[in-house]
């Protein structure tokens, strides 16, 4: 496994991704725009990092201050570990087989929400217990077409061959 | 080149530190509600023992606690009563006399009622009876209407005559002194005599004959007829008898206790002989005594 080479400087993602973390921890109120921050951080800009160590890192820091904001689980780090691990995937997706176009990125992105939503809800049943699943994975679909087009634009060149 | 991926080099490092937080967070998460549980319920067993000790420890210093103030408040409770007692001992010592005259002047006052008699009331202020040629002062004399051989009695019996009297006191002549004599008649047999002094407490019947039978423990009355003391005021009782030429030599132990005499009734210069007691009832208590068989 290679890191990709980043073409688009690494400030703007950086800046970007802790826009987003603070985006998640002020947006507590309203779950729905949180778990699109949330869904954003982890499937549009982790994976753009010119180290996977750095996406994964960022990925957790997203689980861990979402639900730090929630204060909805008896044991907390579910949220980071199915964020690291779909980011992982989304990374690896990415590696393998860069986007050239948006609509099938869309649909990657919708397919890698799905198994982003497992891997989170069963990793906090794992570690909390029975809890609500919400309608944020909803949200994160729905808008695909926004957070994705911003995702695929920061990527150009770097993944596409 | 794989090997050389997973070494020391800045790509192996990146992908070790991969590890270690997934793996990391997958332990943390293994930790949880369910794992965690398990070793809630581990440490819970560790600590119980340190749990249990430190219970009842809590539970002995709690008791102790409570012991020490309980026992504090029992002695300040105790300090209180203590105190309060020995005030109530102190007033009582100080009210006793009081308390003793008050109940003899009630019974003096029931024995007044018993006798339909012109009495007055003295205080013995003195008493030197045991002393030679000893005897009793009241603290009542000319002042008050007194004269010699007057009766003086008490609610247990009658202590003598008037012996002496001055302007403000009169001294009194005991029955057991012995040159005092007193016109006396016994319960049973009605036989008559003179009582004489024998010393403290003590007397004897003269002129009994011999063939009167006289038992022991028989009360012995004024006979009225010396003209001091009416007939039937309980003198004593009688304690030996035995013959002696052609009368009886018959001992009297007084009824009135002239060592602890407090306040006493004066009689009437020469009184009637007989005295009725007043019809309706009367307070047995006060002087039962004083009532003629």
């Amino acid at each position: 496994m290679t890191a990709p080479s980043s073409g688009a400087p690494g400030v703007r993602r950086f800046v970007l991704a802790l826009l987003c973390l603070a985006g998640i921890q002020f947006t507590a109120p309203w779950p729905g725009p949180q778990a699109v921050l949330n869904t954003f951080l982890v499937l549009g800009l982790g994976p753009g990092f010119a180290s996977p160590l750095a996406g994964i890192a960022w990925a957790a820091a997203a689980g861990w201050v979402m639900e730090g904001s929630l204060r909805l689980y008896p044991h907390l780090g579910g949220t980071a570990f199915g964020n690291m691990l779909a980011c992982l995937l989304a990374f690896s997706l990415l590696l393998r087989w860069p986007p050239h176009t948006l609509k099938p990125f869309w649909g990657r992105q919708a397919v890698l929400v799905v198994v982003h939503t497992l891997l989170v809800q069963g990793a906090i049943s794992f570690a909390a217990g029975a809890h609500a699943w919400g309608y944020g994975w909803l949200w994160s679909l729905l808008l695909i077409p926004a957070w994705a087009t911003l995702a695929l634009r920061l990527h150009p060149p770097l993944h596409r061959k | 080149m794989r090997h050389r991926d997973w070494g020391w080099s800045p790509t192996g490092r990146r992908r070790w530190a991969m590890v270690a937080l997934v793996l990391g967070h997958f332990t943390w998460m293994a930790l949880g509600r369910g794992p965690s549980s398990r070793w809630q319920h581990l440490l819970n067993t560790l600590s119980a023992p340190p749990r249990m000790v430190s219970g009842h420890w809590e539970l002995w210093r709690a008791g102790r606690r409570d012991r020490l103030g309980d026992l504090q408040q029992a002695r300040r409770e105790n300090a209180s009563l203590q105190a309060e007692v020995s005030a109530l001992l102190s007033t009582r010592e100080a009210e006793a006399p009081q308390l003793a005259e008050a109940q003899e002047a009630i019974r003096l006052l029931g024995l007044k009622r018993l006798l339909p008699l012109d009495f007055q009331a003295a205080r013995v202020i003195v008493n030197v009876r045991k002393a030679p040629f000893g005897g009793m002062i009241l603290d009542r004399g000319a002042d008050a209407g007194l004269s010699p051989d007057q009766g003086v009695i008490a609610p247990e019996g009658v202590v003598g005559r008037l012996w002496d009297v001055g302007g403000t006191q009169a001294s009194l002549l005991p029955l057991d002194a012995y040159n005092a004599s007193t016109g006396v008649m016994l319960a049973r047999s009605r036989a008559t005599g003179v009582l004489q002094g024998l010393g403290p407490g003590k007397a004897a019947i003269r002129y009994i004959g011999n063939q009167e039978v006289v038992q022991v423990g028989e009360p012995v009355f004024t006979s009225g007829l010396d003209r001091v003391f009416p007939r039937g005021l309980l003198v004593g009782y009688v304690t030996a008898v035995a013959p002696h030429d052609v009368e009886l030599h018959v001992e009297v132990v007084l009824a009135a206790p002239l060592d602890r005499l407090g306040l006493v009734l004066v009689l009437p210069p020469h009184p009637r002989l007989e005295i009725q007691p007043p019809a309706g009832p009367v307070d047995a208590s006060i002087s039962a005594k004083q009532v003629t068989p």
